[in-house]
């Protein structure tokens, strides 16, 4: 006969894992919704149908499919007690998701992880530091996101979340220094002839 | 003393073999042998074990009694115990498909009634199942035995299976009418 304490420890040991596993959902998704707000992919709706397969391609579909994954296993975590499998799965599985996007939503809120991003910038976040470097706020072929520096004849420079200073090529606009802006055009060597551009409100923290 | 341990409930008895009167436990033994092995027989086919694998439903009821939440009711513990045993080893008998995801336990339904059939002869019915349950796929078959047989209850399936109620409804009703079929061709 096994003792008590071995069910106890085993108990713990997968409500603990069940823990993790929904933190880590929590905090990646929470990433997963600063990464398309600082990318400027979050915006692309706004621009109406032409711009959703930018959209599509753009998502950082790696890391969404991670998400996916850990919910899944986070789902067959939570089946283990019986709150969850007494009822039908699809329940369970829109808690979490629910759960999750709100729980995400206010990580946002707490900005984490744009301070995270910003340390990762300055060189000063280690461990983490290349994911955020590399997944923060990345660099898009046909998707910019950015403040205006500098208004020129052809256009306006524009300094992405990354630091870049890109020369936005555009006919006619009523975009003034200071506009927080998303771009649609394509990059060539720092220069991007933009073909859509709207003007944003949210501030350069996301 | 017999008298007394007759009176004793499940959960009783397992807390004092929880408590270190391990012997108790042989009481447990004796009250669920006949239904284990008529669980195994009516939901396993053409297995020569059926002894050996409810022989080993009771070692791992025994290893894992300090686990029983005795607050819960012990039938469905045990039942949760051989189910598993079985379908372990139906799967490495690998005789019949053991259905990893089913799309029934995915979306909400409502919960048909249960006893719901009450007016059909319960009796006519086993005999009907007794004649079919070989043929059914086991999804449909461990409800059915479970409910006709071992006569417990939706939530008490549910329990044992986990799956959700209205699942159990559910392939209860499908069992039904597949077996009805069947019997109507033979």
């Amino acid at each position: 006969m096994r003792p008590k304490i071995y069910f106890t420890l085993r108990t713990l040991f997968i409500s603990l894992i069940t823990l993790l596993v929904a933190l880590f959902v929590l905090y990646l998704i929470s990433f997963i919704i600063f990464n398309l707000r600082a990318s400027g992919v979050w915006f692309l709706p706004k621009f109406g149908f032409s711009a959703m397969g930018i959209f599509f391609k753009s998502l950082p579909w790696l890391l969404i499919l991670i998400a996916i994954v850990l919910i899944i296993v986070l789902e067959l975590l939570v089946k283990h007690f019986r709150f969850a499998y007494r009822r039908p799965v699809l329940y369970s599985i829109l808690g979490i998701i629910i759960l999750t996007i709100l729980g995400s939503f206010l990580i946002g809120r707490a900005n984490l992880h744009p301070n995270l991003f910003w340390k990762a910038r300055q060189g000063k976040l280690y461990m983490v530091g290349g994911f955020y470097r590399g997944f923060g706020a990345p660099k898009l072929p046909n998707v910019h996101r950015g403040i205006v520096t500098e208004i020129i004849d052809k256009g306006f420079y524009l300094e992405t979340p990354r630091g870049e200073i890109l020369t936005i090529v555009v006919a006619s606009n009523n975009i003034e220094k200071s506009d927080r802006v998303v771009i649609l055009g394509k990059r060539d060597n720092g220069i991007v002839r933009a073909f859509k551009i709207r003007r944003i409100n949210q501030p350069m923290t996301w | 003393m017999p008298k007394l341990k007759r009176q004793l409930t499940d959960e009783q008895v397992v807390r004092m073999v929880q408590s270190g009167k391990v012997e108790s436990f042989g009481i447990l033994v004796k009250r669920y042998q006949a239904k284990m092995l008529r669980y195994a027989r009516k939901f396993l086919f053409n297995y020569h074990d059926i002894e050996d694998l409810v022989q080993e439903v009771f070692i791992k009821a025994y290893t894992n009694i300090q686990s029983f939440d005795a607050s819960r009711k012990f039938s469905s513990w045990l039942y949760r115990i051989a189910h598993n045993q079985f379908i372990n080893a139906i799967k490495k008998k690998g005789k019949e498909a053991v259905p990893f995801f089913d799309l029934d336990i995915l979306l909400p339904r409502s919960i048909s009634k249960e006893n719901a059939d009450k007016n059909i002869n319960q009796r006519e019915l086993r005999q009907i199942l007794n004649k079919c349950l070989e043929k059914l796929d086991i999804k449909y078959r461990e409800p059915l035995v479970l409910y006709y047989f071992e006569e417990l209850s939706y939530k008490e399936i549910t329990d044992v299976l986990h799956i959700p109620m209205a699942t159990v409804g559910i392939r209860l009703k499908r069992g039904k009418e597949i077996m009805k079929n069947l019997y109507e061709k033979y």
